[in-house]
């Protein structure tokens, strides 16, 4: 899957660089420390380390939730702004909690999506209705359109949020280990669906993930961290044998078995 | 039944009771707007809170001002009390160092013990507090109208213009900001926007009252409601109903209090709703 534009891709500006960042959460807690690192554009990337290793924080502050409390961050070469931040897709951990009860069609759910490309009031325009035809049948969830998003199931309710990632016309696409709760068929689909958007639409992607062997099928490059940077570089230069024993203090075992179907 | 009948109709033509369908209405509409953001993001009890709050504030009022002076009006007064609460509560609960219950619950507390405090000290018994705990709708003066009127005109244009953002703040805050919303500023305006609807829903049907006008409406939609658009159109109509209803009741039964009446209604289309909603998944299994 690592073909030879690899190297091209690579070398072109970066679509996020992080410059010495480090979070320290309330209570002295060091989330992350000393993160440099830079993304380039079409990209696909692979984020894994440990449970509590700063994954999530280090999304966040990509996508400007989180402040980093040292260093800073830069999106398509400026500082995160409202405009940049529509650049960018990003689908949760849990997108939707069930429990919210939330009276939201899978249609308005995907149209959410267009509201920070939209006017005020009430009304979508025609562009917004027909973007979500088509990031509807893109992840083949049509026929949900009516559901309401809390009847749906892991895969579905991924798949419903893929889509409202990709009404924005995304450059970027930031997925938080969005296979957690989903059955193995529903990912292997899911999985294909990442591969195709980034191969055919150049959407720069970055995948957190607990398994390996999906990341190493997937992933052109791999960010792989434990509070701080244990490497950044090509799948194909990453000896997991040398670096997860080191950032998962030996749990290496039970991750190699959790291997991707 | 033909006396009853023509009991209400001449009770309708009387301008008292004309008033009392009229704020009614106003009020059913405002409430139950805003009772769709209110319970979805979990706030219930802060019509509880602030109304409270408003008593505080009222007692307050009464004690430095008079009704008689346009500035000074405990109106006014408790007004910007209760503005100042829903700012505080929601400041509260940004904070996370409280939950939402709990910083209702405080502020609850400390509008109660305040009105109590204010009003034994300064032996301000000329004060209604029975008419300010469970309101006097059919007292309702045309100055109650407009005010309430021009509130809920304020609250319609805002929710209309900033419906998207409103929409998807109370959807999901991280995702909103995660999308460049500056979902902040919409937290303190549901708040202010509850805060002024409570300040002139308050002489109407009373401090105990207020609370469920802005939790029934939308808690009954959400039963049935398959989106977010029919959610919004659909507590209107709940509100209205139990409005309208509440106050024919009281017509019908002159001994009622309306704000009991309207309340059971709403109380009783609760009920319906959900028995709805069961038989309904019963039929769809």
């Amino acid at each position: 899957m690592c073909g030879c534009p690899i190297i091209s891709t690579l070398t072109e500006e970066p679509i996020v660089e992080l410059n010495d960042v480090g979070v320290k959460y309330p209570g002295n807690i060091q989330a992350l420390e000393h993160i440099t690192l830079k993304i380039s554009k079409g990209n696909f990337v692979g984020l894994i380390g440990p449970n509590g290793a700063g994954k999530s924080t280090l999304l966040s502050v990509i996508l400007g939730i989180v402040k980093p409390t040292t260093g800073y961050v830069r999106l398509f070469g400026k500082p995160i702004s409202p405009q940049s931040l529509r650049k960018i897709g990003y689908v949760p951990q849990e997108p939707y909690s069930k429990g919210s009860n939330f009276p939201a069609s899978v249609y308005e759910t995907v149209l959410m999506g267009r509201i920070p490309y939209s006017r005020p009031f009430p009304w979508f325009g025609r562009e917004d209705h027909r973007k979500v035809e088509e990031a509807l049948k893109r992840l083949d969830i049509e026929d949900l359109k009516n559901r309401k998003i809390g009847e749906l199931s892991g895969g579905q309710t991924q798949r419903v949020f893929t889509a409202k990632a990709l009404v924005g016309e995304p450059k970027m696409l930031i997925f938080d280990e969005p296979t957690s709760g989903v059955d193995s068929e529903a990912k292997k689909e899911f999985y294909s669906i990442l591969e195709q958007l980034n191969r055919d639409f150049g959407i720069t992607t970055i995948l957190s993930i607990h398994d390996l062997g999906v990341v190493t099928k997937l992933a052109r490059t791999i960010i792989c961290i434990n509070r701080t940077l244990y490497f950044d570089g090509l799948t194909t230069g990453f000896n997991s044998n040398v670096i997860l024993p080191k950032v998962y203090n030996f749990a290496v075992e039970v991750i190699k078995h959790g291997d991707h179907p | 039944m033909e006396t009853t009948l023509s009991s209400i109709l001449t009770y309708l033509s009387a301008g008292f009771i004309q008033r009392a369908f009229i704020v009614g209405i106003l009020m059913a509409l405002l409430c139950s707007l805003l009772s769709v953001y209110i319970v979805i993001k979990r706030l219930s009890l802060i019509g509880d809170g602030l109304a409270h709050t408003a008593y505080g504030g009222l007692a307050i009022g009464l004690a430095i001002g008079s009704v008689e002076s346009m500035l000074s009006n405990p109106f006014l007064v408790g007004g910007a009390i209760v503005i100042v609460g829903s700012i505080m509560i929601t400041k509260a609960i940004r904070s996370a160092r409280f939950s939402g219950d709990a910083a209702v619950a405080v502020f609850l507390e400390l509008g109660l013990a305040t009105g109590i405090f204010v009003t034994s000290v300064t032996r301000n018994y000329g004060f209604n507090l029975n008419a300010l705990l469970f309101g006097s709708i059919l007292l309702v003066t045309w100055t109650q109208i407009y005010a309430t009127a021009l509130v809920l005109v304020l609250t319609v244009v805002l929710i209309f213009v900033f419906y998207k953002h409103l929409l998807y703040t109370i959807f999901n805050e991280v995702q909103a900001s995660a999308a460049g919303i500056v979902t902040w500023k919409f937290d303190y305006l549901l708040a202010v926007l509850a805060g002024t609807a409570v300040i002139v829903s308050i002489p109407v049907v009373g401090i105990l009252l207020t609370s469920a006008l802005f939790v029934l409406p939308a808690l009954t939609s959400l039963q049935l409601a398959r989106s977010f658009k029919q959610t919004i159109m659909m507590s209107p109509v709940f509100g209205l109903l139990s409005i309208i209803l509440g106050i024919l009741f009281s017509i019908i039964e002159p001994n009622a209090a309306p704000g009991g009446t309207i309340v059971l209604v709403g109380l009783t289309l609760l009920l319906a709703a959900m028995v709805t909603r069961k038989i309904k998944s019963l039929f769809k299994h």
